[in-house]
């Protein structure tokens, strides 16, 4: 019951998100979005969205409507989580409807990574956890929404080849909602940390499409 | 009477030691996070040290802006003005404790000594002007009051334009031109001399008497314009020259700003050559870079009795540098390194025929600083740095008594008795930062060798762990 209000729960949130098609950007906005891309979000996000520092996530490949949500919502200053506020709020302040778009456009047509695998324990029991969920504390698996292989889908973002350590602090942050996603919330609430870490593990090992 | 064989070594040495008495300053600068949006810690690791997203913004020539600009375009879409809707202004002070080991000597009455503290309210003021000036012109413009000078000066100033441009692949070449007036100012790595450790230090201390011309003997009185390049946020170039800027010095015959003619000293000749190659690799939370950097200075003494004409002193600076840099979340640890040599023809002190400036013609000095800091949360830390200068015997040079009455006035402290220029020690301190713009630092000098030597290091009874010091700093900026 439980798992199923929450999985309905992030449908409606992720349908509600406004979507543009990729095809409205002009090859001139697309063009101007790539220089920003390469010269100012690739000094943190690395080159082509493969960002070489973990506090940084992972954008390629990333999806498309995903990015737009979170560009606005650091725009709007309603994602609230540490980093969103130390770094992400000023460089979305001067983003316009047209850029995010193009941007987001950018990332998701990157080829992601490699996955990096550390611990094959933790990373089984990440494995684990992430198809099955933590049935007597009441955690649904992550794949039902972020999908099998963590590739993730238009709605939901991709998790597959993040750094684990910033799926941990999105984590931590969707746990005291200091990141307000009500869904994430009610998934993390109850994740003990040494969950979190071999979700986080196992996610990081994951590369491909 | 002072010599005139006195002036001219003194001339000589000058630089050295008017760059060694003026402490090293460093900045962190809270209209660039104004200007960005983005916290300190983007840019910094804990200020003054730079992250490579800061390294990145200042080869951007500070003009990541993030706020509604007042714009001025043309038809064709030219940005003609791109003006911050505030101006990028702030403002640092330094408040300070300086307890030096043994007193010295005082300067009018002999026998008599110095206070051992020294209260400094302030230290130093300095305003900024630090951030964009138009679309891809950028600044960083430093007015510093300090209380050894008790006057407001130009402190360190960085004006530069930057352009990036895509190569294929998606990588970024990003290249510019920067006017500085210290060299190495305009680096990106807190290796070199202009941002490198310590980032404060008393002025209430004796200060060694030798170091090397690009080792800040040269700050806020020279200008210099180079052109840099910087691919892939990992390969870095420079070149650029020099030339003398005199702050506060006067044409003799006109009282204008100048041109500069005999009555100054230290002088560059033409234009002085530097260079700068670097290399940063990254991976995981870490960071490497290695790097060569250098000038050469041809110095006319000048002076009274001085001239601009004949012969120049020649200093030729090489230097290698490295940063290492682990960012956690909790954990910060930064390691630094350089070595300078310096090779001296000192074609305009040193007479064959003797009662030159500098005893000979050709004189070496060396100097090596290591630097290690580790920092916790961004909260707690503490730094150790190791630093050694040895050089060439040169009487000359070194072994000078200051050239005043030792009835009358104080004698040695600043001088070398045997004529070389050896200081070693160490410099560690502690840090507490109750907020990321305010710094509190407890931090202490050691000194194994001073001027040449450890015990009675100036011939009039005074050692080099005389000089130790300790130093309480608080450290606003705002």
């Amino acid at each position: 019951m439980k798992t199923t209000t929450v999985i309905i729960g992030a449908a409606l949130l992720v349908l509600g998100a406004q979507r543009s098609p990729a095809d409205e950007i002009s090859p001139e906005a697309q063009s101007a979005a790539q220089h920003v891309a390469v010269t100012t979000c690739a000094i943190c996000h690395g080159p082509q969205g493969r960002s070489i520092a973990p506090k940084f996530p992972m954008l390629a490949g990333q999806h498309r409507p995903y990015l737009v949500a979170q560009l606005k919502a650091f725009k709007g200053q309603t994602r609230g989580d540490p980093d969103a506020l130390g770094y992400m709020w000023g460089m979305a302040a001067p983003l316009d409807d047209e850029m995010i778009e193009a941007l987001a456009t950018y990332y998701s047509v990157q080829k992601p990574g490699p996955g990096r695998a550390v611990d094959a324990a933790e990373i089984a029991r990440g494995a684990d956890i992430y198809a099955k969920g933590v049935a007597e504390e009441g955690i649904p698996p992550c794949i039902a929404c972020h999908g099998p292989g963590a590739a993730g889908t238009d709605d939901f973002p991709r998790l597959a080849g993040q750094h684990a350590q910033y799926l941990l602090k999105q984590l931590r942050s969707f746990q005291s909602n200091l990141r307000n996603v009500a869904v994430m919330h009610g998934v993390a609430k109850e994740l003990q940390g040494k969950e979190m870490s071999a979700v986080a593990a196992y996610l990081e090992s994951l590369g491909g499409a | 009477m002072i010599s005139s064989r006195v002036l001219r070594a003194t001339s000589v040495i000058g630089s050295l030691l008017i760059a060694l008495l003026i402490a090293p300053v460093a900045q962190a600068v809270p209209s660039f996070a104004r200007q960005t949006g983005m916290a300190c810690e983007a840019c910094h690791t804990v200020f003054p040290e730079l992250t490579h997203f800061g390294r990145m913004f200042k080869a951007n020539a500070y003009t990541i802006d993030n706020l509604k600009p007042v714009r001025g375009i043309t038809a064709t879409k030219e940005e003609m003005l791109a003006l911050s809707g505030l101006p990028p202004i702030s403002l640092m002070v330094q408040v300070s404790e300086t307890n030096l080991s043994k007193p010295i000597p005082d300067g009018i009455v002999n026998g008599n000594v110095s206070q051992s503290d020294t209260a400094a309210f302030p230290q130093q003021v300095s305003l900024f002007y630090a951030g964009k000036i138009a679309p891809q012109l950028g600044a960083f413009i430093q007015l510093t009051y300090g209380n050894d000078s008790g006057t407001i000066g130009i402190d360190n100033t960085d004006i530069r334009y930057a352009s990036s441009q895509l190569l294929p692949g998606d990588r970024s070449l990003i290249w510019g031109i920067t006017a500085n007036n210290n060299p190495t100012v305009q680096d990106l790595w807190n290796s070199t001399p202009a941002f490198g450790y310590p980032y404060a230090a008393s002025k209430a201390v004796v200060s060694p008497l030798a170091g090397t011309q690009i080792d800040g003997a040269l700050a806020q009185d020279v200008a210099g314009v180079s052109v840099y390049a910087m691919w892939n946020e990992s390969l870095y170039g420079e070149l650029g020259t020099y030339r003398s800027a005199k702050q506060g010095a006067a044409n003799a015959v006109t009282g204008a700003a100048g041109p500069l003619d005999g009555t100054t000293s230290n002088i560059i000749t033409g234009g002085a050559p530097y260079y700068r190659l670097a290399y940063e690799q990254q991976w995981g939370r870490n960071s490497l870079s290695v790097g060569v950097y250098g000038a050469t200075f041809k110095l006319l003494p000048g002076g009274t009795p001085g001239s601009l004409s004949g012969p120049a002193n020649e200093f030729r600076d090489t230097a290698e540098d490295f940063q290492y840099q682990m960012i956690g979340e909790k954990h910060l640890v930064s390691v630094a390194g350089t070595h300078i040599r310096e090779k001296m023809t000192l074609n305009a002190s040193f007479n064959p025929a003797g009662g030159g400036a500098a005893e000979n013609l050709s004189d070496d000095l060396t100097t090596t600083r290591l630097t290690g800091s580790y920092f916790y949360k961004r909260k707690y830390g503490a730094t150790l740095m190791l630093f050694s200068t040895t050089g060439s015997h040169d009487a000359g040079l070194y072994s000078l008594d200051n050239g005043l009455d030792p009835t009358i006035y104080a004698p040695g402290v600043i001088t070398s008795a045997n004529g070389l220029p050896d200081t070693k020690g160490w410099v560690a301190e502690v840090n507490y930062m109750p907020w990321l713009n305010t710094r509190l630092t407890l931090q202490a000098t050691q000194y194994s060798k001073f001027n040449g030597g450890d015990s009675n290091y100036d011939g009039f009874g005074r050692n080099a762990s005389d000089n130790n010091s300790l130093y309480l700093l608080a450290w606003f900026n705002y």
